[in-house]
C-alpha cells in the first residue's frame, strides 16, 4: 500500500467514524462552523448509504449490487450535524415549538371529485387546517405535496405515523430525508422535476431514493408500491411477481473518482433555479402561461439571487424577509433582510441602507401616512392592479415544473388562485395577497368547524357527482344545490352530538335546516384565504403612485374597488366582493376621497394664487414700511 | 413633541387671555349699563356681546359688508380647520386622517381664498401709525404731525394681523408643495412639521387677535 492510499484510507476511516458519531450523537462537526473563507469548498467525499440501526454507514461503490441510494443524512451528515439542519424553516413546520411567523402560502388540497380546495399547514396559521384533520397521514401528505418539499420534517415521520400500515411501509419506502442537493447542488444536472427526478420519486413513494435520483450522477427506476413487506433494499430482490419492480439506482460510473469518492457540486450560493422549483409562480393571461411573457423580480435582474435576501447560517433559519420578522426568527439578519432593511434602515445605529447597492427611495410627493398604512409591497409587488384579478399558478399549489402534472395546459386547474388582492395583513398594513376561496365539507359545532377526512367526503360526493360531470381540466364540476343537500345528508351520519354537516364554498356556508332543506348564508368561516406576497417586485418606475395619486385614489381604482370574483362549484353562485371589503376601510369615505382628487389640481392652483396674493400684499406693505423708515432715517419724514 | 407643545401653547394662550381679561378690568358698567340687574349674568352678557360682533351692520356699504362677510367665512374656516387639524393630533395623538383630513382639505382651499381677500381688503386699515410708539418717537426726537389717537389695543391687533398673514405663507406653501413631486419622504416630514407648527402659532395668534379685537370693541362701546 503506497503512502497516498494509506492517507486516504485513514481519511475515509475518519469520515466514516465521524458519520457514525454524527448519527449517534450530537457533536460539533467540521462543517458546522465554517472558517469564513468565501471560497467554495470542494466536496469530494465518499457517498454513504443509510446504515442499519446502531451501525455506521457504509460507503457506496460503483460495483455494489444492489447499488444503494446514498443517504444525505449519512453523507452530508458526516461533516454537518443533520439534526441542526432539521431545525431550519424549510424543515421545522411539524415542530409545534417553532413560532408560526407571518402567514404564508399553505398547502392546498384541491380535489375536483370532492369539490374541495382547502388550506393545510402544520404551522398554526389562522384559517388553515392540520393535514391529519382531513385524514392525510404523513405518506398521503407526501403523495400530494412531497413533490415540491425539500424533505425532512413530515418526510421523516413516516415511520412514526399513526397509521400502522404506513409504519410498516416505512421499512420499504424509507423516510424522505432532507435533500440537501435540492437547494445546494449547483450542477445543471440536478433533476428535480423530470420523469425520473426527485418529485417523481416522491410521488412513487421511493423516499429513500429521491435525493439520489435528483443528483446528476444517479438514475432511479422502479417503485416501492407493489413491493412485499419482506423487501429489504440492501439485498438483491427476487420475486415471482413481474409487476413488483423495486427501485434501482444506477450511478454514472464516471462520477466515481479516486477511492470511489464523488464530487458534489455543492455551494452555499444557491442558484435561483433551485428555489424556483418549489417557489415558481406563473400568471395566466388569456390562457397563456409562457414564462417569457412575464418578467422576473427586479432584484434578480439587478444581479441578486434569492439567498442574498433570504439568508441563513448553518441553522438554516432562513429569513423570510417581512418587517417584524425578528419577533419570530432569531436569525441575526432578520431585521436587515426586509425591504426596509436594505432600502431604508434609518433606525439602525450603524447605517445599513444601500446593501447590494439598493437605491434609497425618494418617494417624492408621497405623504408619509402611506408608510403607516401600506406595506412596501403594496406599491411595488405583484402585477399592476386591474379591475379583474390575475389567475395564477404556483409550484406548490399546482405542481408546475413536475413532469406529468402537465399543469401548464390546464389553465382552469384547481386550486383557483388570484392576485393581487390588497387586504389588511396581520401587521395591520394593507398588503397585496394571493387569495382563494376555500371549499370543503365539515362538521360545524357552534363556532367550531372540523373538516371531514377526504375518504369520507369522497364516499359521499362519489354517490352524487358523476365522474362524467367532472371537467377534463380538473376545474369545478357543476354542483347543484340539490347535490349539496344530498351530500350533506350522506355526511350527516358521520357527525356526533350537536354538530351538523356543512359545506363551505365561495364565502357561503351551506347546511340543512331541521326540515332537511338546504339553507345558505354568508359566514366568516367561509371567508377567502389569503397570504401576503412579496414577489415579483416591479421596477420603481412601475410602482403604484408613480404617475399620479389617482393610481389608487380614483373612484374606479382597482386598488380599492377592484372586484374579487366569488369562486366555487355551486351552480349560479356568481358575484364579486370589492377589494375594499378586506381592507377595513370606510368605503363611503374612500369614494368621496377619490372624488376629491378630481378637484385637487384646482385646489393647488387656487391656494398657490392665494399664497401669491398674500405674499404680494405683505411685500407691498413691507416695502412701504421700509420706504417710510428710510425717509425717517434720512430726516425727510417727521 | 408636537402634541405637548400644542397643548402647552393652547393652555398658555387661554390662561394668558383670561389673566389679561382679569387684569385689564373692562368697563362692564359702561358697556352693559350701571344699573343692570343680576350681575352674575355678566358672562352671558359678554357672550351675547361677542355674538353681536359677528353681525353685519346695516349702515355699512357693500365693500364694508363684504369685508365683514369674508372675515366671517375665514373665521368659520379657521375654526373648522383648527378642530379637524388639532383634534386628531392633540386629543387622539394620531395623524390627521379619514374624514378629518377630507374636511380639512376642503376648508383649507376656502380659508386660503378668504385670507387672500382679507389681505387685500384689510391691509391698508391695518397699517402701523407713527403714534403707536411714543417712546420710540422720543428716542428719535421726532414730533409726529399725526394727531391720531390709537385705540387701546390697536397696536396688538395690528401686530397679530400681520403676523397671521406672515404665517399664512408657510401654512399654505407647506401644504401645497407637499402635493407636488418635489420633496421625498424626509422633505414631506419636514413640510408636515412646518405646516403643523406654523398652523399652531397662527391659531394661537388668531385667538389673541380675536380677543384683542373683542376687547377693543368693548372699549369702543363703553366709550360711546
Amino acid at each position: 500500500m503506497n503512502n497516498g492510499l494509506k492517507a486516504n484510507t485513514i481519511l475515509l476511516t475518519v469520515i466514516l467514524a465521524a458519520a457514525g458519531i454524527a448519527y449517534a450523537a450530537e457533536e460539533t462537526l467540521v462543517g458546522d462552523n465554517p472558517d469564513g473563507s468565501r471560497a467554495t469548498p470542494l466536496h469530494l467525499i465518499p457517498m454513504l448509504a443509510e446504515p442499519l440501526p446502531d451501525e455506521e454507514p457504509n460507503q457506496i461503490y460503483p460495483k455494489d449490487n444492489p447499488a444503494l441510494p446514498f443517504s444525505t443524512k449519512a453523507t452530508c451528515g458526516a461533516c454537518h450535524t443533520y439534526n441542526i439542519v432539521t431545525t431550519g424553516w424549510h424543515f421545522n413546520a411539524v415542530d409545534s415549538n417553532v413560532p408560526a411567523g407571518r402567514i404564508g402560502q399553505p398547502w392546498i388540497l384541491a380535489d375536483a371529485t370532492a369539490v374541495t380546495q382547502i388550506p393545510l399547514s402544520y404551522r398554526p396559521w389562522p384559517g388553515t387546517f392540520r393535514p391529519e384533520q382531513i385524514g392525510l397521514t404523513p405518506m398521503k401528505f407526501l403523495d400530494n405535496f412531497g413533490r415540491q418539499m425539500p424533505g425532512g420534517g413530515i418526510g421523516e415521520m413516516i415511520d412514526k405515523s399513526d397509521s400502522p400500515e404506513e409504519t410498516l411501509r416505512a421499512n420499504i419506502t424509507g423516510n424522505l430525508e432532507i435533500n440537501c442537493l435540492a437547494c445546494h447542488n449547483t450542477s445543471p444536472g440536478q433533476d428535480m422535476g423530470s420523469a425520473a427526478g426527485y418529485a417523481i420519486q416522491v410521488i412513487r413513494r421511493n423516499y429513500r431514493w429521491a435525493a439520489a435520483a435528483s443528483s446528476e450522477f444517479a438514475y432511479v427506476t422502479g417503485e416501492t408500491a407493489k413491493l412485499p413487506e419482506s423487501y429489504d433494499f440492501r439485498e438483491p430482490f427476487v420475486s415471482s411477481d413481474s409487476k413488483a419492480k423495486p427501485p434501482v439506482v444506477e450511478y454514472d460510473r464516471s462520477a466515481f473518482g479516486h477511492n470511489d469518492w464523488v464530487r458534489f457540486d455543492i455551494s452555499v450560493n444557491i442558484l435561483k433555479q433551485r428555489c424556483y422549483f418549489c417557489h415558481s409562480n406563473v400568471d395566466i393571461h388569456d390562457g397563456a402561461t409562457e414564462k417569457w411573457l412575464a418578467d422576473e423580480d427586479i432584484h434578480l435582474h439587478a444581479g441578486l439571487t434569492c439567498v442574498d435576501c433570504h439568508r441563513n447560517g448553518f441553522m438554516h433559519n432562513i429569513t423570510r424577509g417581512y418587517e417584524g420578522e425578528p419577533n419570530d426568527n432569531n436569525n441575526v439578519l432578520a431585521a436587515h433582510s426586509s425591504c426596509e432593511g436594505c432600502h431604508l434602515n434609518s433606525d439602525a445605529n450603524t447605517p445599513a441602507a444601500g446593501r447590494f447597492t439598493a437605491p434609497v427611495p425618494k418617494h417624492a410627493g408621497i405623504p408619509p401616512v402611506h408608510f403607516e398604512k401600506l406595506s412596501c409591497t403594496a406599491c411595488h409587488s405583484g402585477p399592476w392592479p386591474k379591475n379583474e384579478l390575475v389567475r395564477t399558478m404556483t409550484a406548490q399549489a399546482h405542481g408546475i415544473g413536475v413532469t406529468g402534472t402537465n399543469a401548464k395546459k390546464w389553465k382552469d386547474i384547481l386550486p383557483h388562485l388570484v392576485y393581487p388582492v390588497f387586504a389588511k395583513a396581520q401587521d395591520g398594513l394593507i398588503t397585496p395577497h394571493k387569495l382563494f376561496w376555500p371549499a370543503y365539507w365539515a362538521a360545524k359545532d357552534g363556532n367550531n368547524i372540523t373538516p371531514f377526512d377526504m375518504e369520507t367526503v369522497k364516499a359521499a360526493t362519489g354517490k352524487v357527482i358523476k365522474r362524467a360531470a367532472l371537467s377534463e381540466v380538473k376545474s369545478w364540476p357543476d354542483l347543484k344545490e340539490e347535490d349539496i343537500a344530498k351530500i350533506l345528508t350522506g355526511l350527516a351520519e358521520n357527525v356526533e352530538g350537536e354538530a351538523k354537516p356543512v359545506y363551505i364554498a365561495a364565502g357561503k356556508l351551506y347546511s340543512l335546516d331541521k326540515a332537511g332543506k338546504l339553507v345558505s348564508a354568508e359566514d366568516k368561516i367561509a371567508a377567502p384565504f389569503m397570504w401576503p406576497i412579496a414577489h415579483d417586485v416591479r421596477p420603481a418606475a412601475q410602482s403604484l403612485g408613480i404617475r399620479r395619486c389617482e393610481d389608487c385614489h380614483s373612484k374606479d381604482s382597482p386598488f380599492f374597488f377592484g372586484n374579487i370574483a366569488l369562486d366555487g362549484p355551486v351552480q349560479g353562485q356568481k358575484g364579486n366582493i370589492e377589494m375594499i371589503s378586506l381592507q377595513e376601510v370606510n368605503r363611503t369615505f374612500e369614494k368621496w376621497f377619490a372624488w376629491s382628487f378630481v378637484f385637487r389640481p384646482y385646489l393647488k392652483i387656487v391656494t398657490l394664487v392665494c399664497c401669491a396674493v398674500i405674499a404680494g400684499v405683505l411685500l407691498l406693505y413691507a416695502l412701504k414700511a421700509l420706504y417710510f423708515v428710510a425717509r425717517i432715517v434720512v430726516g425727510r419724514e417727521s | 413633541m408636537f402634541r405637548t407643545i400644542a397643548i402647552t401653547g393652547f393652555i398658555a394662550t387661554v390662561v394668558g387671555v383670561l389673566l389679561h381679561f382679569a387684569v385689564s378690568k373692562p368697563k362692564f358698567d359702561n358697556v352693559f349699563g350701571k344699573d343692570r340687574p343680576m350681575k352674575i349674568l355678566d358672562p352671558l352678557r359678554i357672550c351675547v356681546f361677542l355674538m353681536t360682533l359677528l353681525f353685519v351692520e346695516q349702515k355699512w356699504n357693500l365693500v364694508g359688508a363684504l369685508r365683514k362677510l369674508v372675515f366671517l367665512v375665514a373665521l368659520f374656516c379657521l375654526v373648522v380647520l383648527a378642530i379637524t387639524g388639532f383634534v386628531p393630533s392633540v386629543f387622539y395623538g394620531v395623524a390627521i386622517h379619514g374624514w378629518w383630513l377630507f374636511i380639512h382639505a376642503i376648508m383649507a382651499g376656502v380659508f386660503a381664498a378668504t385670507m387672500a381677500a382679507l389681505a387685500v381688503l384689510w391691509a391698508d386699515s391695518n397699517r402701523f401709525d407713527k403714534n403707536y410708539l411714543p417712546w420710540f418717537n422720543t428716542i428719535l426726537r421726532r414730533q409726529p404731525k399725526s394727531t391720531l389717537i390709537p385705540d387701546e389695543y390697536e397696536l396688538e391687533i395690528k401686530i397679530c394681523f400681520w403676523a397671521i398673514f406672515v404665517l399664512m405663507l408657510p401654512v399654505i406653501l407647506s401644504a401645497v408643495v407637499s402635493m407636488f413631486k418635489i420633496f421625498g419622504t424626509h422633505g414631506q416630514v419636514v413640510l408636515l412639521d412646518i405646516h403643523r407648527y406654523s398652523t399652531l402659532f397662527l391659531t394661537l395668534l388668531a385667538i389673541i387677535y380675536l380677543y384683542f379685537a373683542a376687547l377693543n370693541e368693548m372699549e369702543k362701546t363703553a366709550g360711546r
